[in-house]
């Protein structure tokens, strides 16, 4: 497909943010800027259905010698990696997502597609491919021998879990089962990195032989080309295959294991009528409890190194407009991005282990029903509970969720969900203006009850809008739920370290982008025009313009032009407020305790204005790097737009409706 | 709005009609033979890429809290709705074993 010119890419695949890659234009278009043309590396694919161990396999083979892009105008993260064999030369091997065929009904398997039939913007053609299957449930899993054999390159037939299998009084005669199949055929267990000799050697083999020439692209889907040949209806050439494979599986021998006892045991407690929502309960305490209060230490830790390091910056550069731009504009941004990484490090570490070890999957089958009566799915439960730490992470999650409605209406909810950048602003409103007296006699305070009411409002929120969107701009016939419930297995650390430093690297790039972006055109608003002696006024800077213009749009809200420059600052980051309130009152050092900061605001706003602020809050989509991802995740700007308007709407009239009342 | 699935080979046509119930009402441990999916075309395609696809043996092995059944299909445990698993239409496996 792309000619021996094509560059690496790993190293060209990471498209600026927001841009659609250059190379989007198509496949085919010859790449001029690698002048000195490298020797191509050949393209393995890993293929395979989801939690069959794909992703192992693939660490095992390429460690750390890896990397994250995203397919150009998809949304599907593309993981790239080297195995390299000395005296063998490397091939590139890139990690499929998980599919269970071929339809393209999910953007999942749209990549899928893409990449095994050489239309992937970037990557060339895969000259070989891996399909990894997990043995303990084999038949099902060799639907895909088919369709993938018709890509036509070589493929090795990876049979994962083989020790498991055997453990469980099953098994399989690989040789057999590869000559029906006509594939080479490994058993292997790719955590203990048992059996991955002869992969190596296939890779080996493949890197030997160099790229294949270029070649018509395959056309690839649950119906193979015979079949279509033939014209058979979907279920027919489904059934067909699905005797042919039971034939296969006869002469290879195959028997299929016996019940895991441990997963049955464990189903009988977690999937229980009154246990089953009990532990649900207690996992979602459980991570609430991780997020909010064991990572608050790290989280002060990391404001304290961001400012004490940026003090120390600052004493060492003389004063100037650069000094300012470094460490008011540069270092705060990257702070308020930093401060959230031990938080969704912790997050993403729970939702490992409960994704690992096969407990999501009951979550799921739990919450769906709930769910499904706002018009959710049991797979949203996953991003909305991330939400609470972070809508970024967690719209990136939604893609679990297979239905393209279902998914839509999850991200486009998320945002409600009380995330920790909300808080701050929380905190700092309801200390000035709430009282602390008792609402539950000694149980409750007003206070606790505020930030209660603030939770539930986002919730109810998102709730009233799901129901909304599935009833009108998502519309549709019932969407299939079909959730597969996978053993449940101990979690791998180094599966586990490998997928938090990727997630991290995916939050950092995404979150750290734009919101450095922002903070630095905020400082460059705040610092123009300069007058005679240095920066001006912030009432007089651009900013404050800006707030001044504003004013009338938002004085029915009980909003001076001062809130108007916080509202505007916090498109980079809801939390930024705070600061640029601190800035405005001129307070030194403010943060959401800053008792001079509470007085300021007292001072300058009344009791129904903080609450109308704090409604507002509630609902506005004040975050850039969530509409950032959203336009990813959506491909276009119809979503995140809709979504800002709808959102903005709800703030506004809810705003206006509290300071009526307050 | 309910499209018929084709039928499966081994499925001897009205008369064993009679036999036929849902998924729904079958019970814990009974094992039975998918014969028809009663749904849109573009819902079926996720049960059949699970391997649920007509002449596959079901069973039933427990039920969520919310009363779904959860399935075994080719040793792979499923979770349903229970309103598909009233649009899998089954009879009792070995009934009509033609092949």
């Amino acid at each position: 497909m792309a000619g021996p010119a094509a560059p690496h890419p790993s190293t060209s695949a990471t498209p600026a943010a927001g841009a659609p890659a250059p190379d989007a234009a198509g496949p085919t278009a010859p790449d001029v800027t690698a002048a000195p043309t490298p020797p191509a590396t050949p393209l393995v694919a890993l293929v395979g259905p989801p939690n069959a161990g794909k992703s192992t396999l693939f660490n095992q083979l390429t460690g750390l010698r890896q990397k994250v892009a995203n397919y150009p105008g998809v949304t599907v993260e593309k993981h790239v990696g080297r195995f390299r064999s000395p005296g063998h030369g490397e091939v590139e091997i890139v990690d499929l997502p998980g599919v269970n065929g071929f339809s393209a009904r999910t953007l999942d398997e749209q990549v899928t597609r893409e990449v095994l039939e050489g239309r992937a913007p970037g990557l060339r053609a895969p000259d070989a491919l891996v399909l990894i299957v997990d043995s303990t449930r084999l038949e099902p899993q060799l639907m895909l021998v088919e369709p993938v054999l018709e890509v036509g390159v070589p493929t090795l037939l990876v049979l994962n879990m083989a020790d498991e299998l055997a453990a469980r009084d099953g098994g399989v005669d690989d040789g057999a089962l590869g000559e029906q199949l006509g594939v080479e055929v490994v058993r292997a267990n790719a955590r203990a990195g048992e059996g991955l000799e002869r992969v190596r050697r296939f890779l080996e083999h493949v890197a030997e032989r160099g790229p294949l020439p270029p070649r018509p692209c395959p056309v690839i889907s649950n119906v193979t080309r015979a079949q279509k040949r033939l014209s058979l209806p979907v279920v027919d050439a489904f059934a067909a295959r699905r005797r042919h494979i039971r034939e296969v599986g006869r002469q290879a021998d195959y028997r299929p294991p016996q019940p895991s006892r441990l997963t049955q045991r464990l189903d009988r407690v977690f999937l229980h009528r009154l246990l089953g929502p009990l532990v649900f309960l207690a996992v979602v305490v459980l991570v609430f409890q991780a997020i909010f209060t064991w990572a608050v230490p790290l989280m002060d830790g990391v404001e304290w190194l961001i400012a004490t390091s940026g003090a120390q910056v600052a004493a060492r550069l003389p004063d100037s407009w650069f000094r300012s731009l470094l460490v008011d504009g540069v270092w705060a941004g990257v702070g308020s991005v930093l401060v959230f990484l031990p938080q969704i490090l912790i997050l993403f570490l729970f939702l490992g282990i409960l994704e690992d070890s096969g407990y999501m999957a009951r979550a799921a089958v739990i919450a769906d029903r709930a769910m499904y009566r706002v018009g959710l799915q049991g797979r949203a439960f996953l991003p909305l509970l991330s939400a609470y730490a972070c809508a970024v992470p967690a719209i990136l999650a939604a893609r679990t969720v297979e239905d393209e409605r279902d998914r839509l209406a999850t991200i486009f909810v998320t945002p409600f969900m009380t995330c920790s950048a909300r808080l701050p602003v929380y905190a700092l409103l309801i200390a000035a203006f709430i009282p602390d007296t008792p609402v539950l006699g000694p149980f409750m305070g007003a206070r606790a009850a505020t930030m209660l009411g603030l939770y539930a409002l986002g919730a109810a929120a998102a709730v009233g809008t799901a129901f909304l969107l599935k009833r009108s701009l998502l519309k549709g016939k019932g969407s299939t739920f079909l959730m597969e419930l996978p053993p449940y297995r101990i979690p791998s650390p180094r599966s586990l370290a490998l997928r938090l430093l990727d997630r991290s690297r995916v939050f950092l790039k995404r979150a750290g982008k734009i919101i450095l972006g922002v903070t630095v055109a905020l400082w460059f608003l705040a610092q123009f025009p300069a007058g005679p002696d240095g920066p001006p006024d912030i009432g007089d800077s651009a900013l404050g313009r800006i707030g001044k213009v504003m004013e009338p749009a938002i004085a029915p809200l009980g909003f001076d032009w001062q809130i108007g420059i916080g509202l505007v600052s916090s498109l980079a980051a809801r939390e930024v407020i705070v600061g640029t309130l601190g800035t405005i009152y001129g307070i030194q050092e403010a943060d959401e305790g800053s008792m001079e900061l509470q007085a300021a605001l007292q001072g300058h706003m009344s009791t129904g204005a903080a609450v109308a602020l704090l409604v507002f809050f509630v609902f506005a989509l004040q975050c850039m790097s969530t509409v950032a991802v959203m336009r990813r995740e959506t491909a276009g700007w119809k979503w995140p737009a809709l979504q800002f308007g709808y959102m903005l709407f709800l703030a506004y009239s809810g705003a206006w409706i509290a300071y009526r009342i307050f | 709005m309910k499209l018929p699935m084709a039928h499966p080979a081994g499925y001897e046509g009205p008369a064993a009609a009679v036999t036929e119930l849902s998924l729904a009402q079958i019970g814990l441990s009974e094992v039975v033979e998918l014969v028809r999916i009663d749904l849109p075309v573009e819902e079926v395609e996720p049960l059949l890429e699970r391997g649920i696809l007509p002449g596959c043996r079901i069973c039933p092995v427990r039920f969520s809290p919310s009363g779904d059944p959860i399935v075994l299909v080719d040793g792979v445990l499923l979770a349903l709705r229970k309103e598909t698993a009233g649009c899998l239409c089954v009879r009792q496996a070995g009934a009509g074993e033609a092949a």
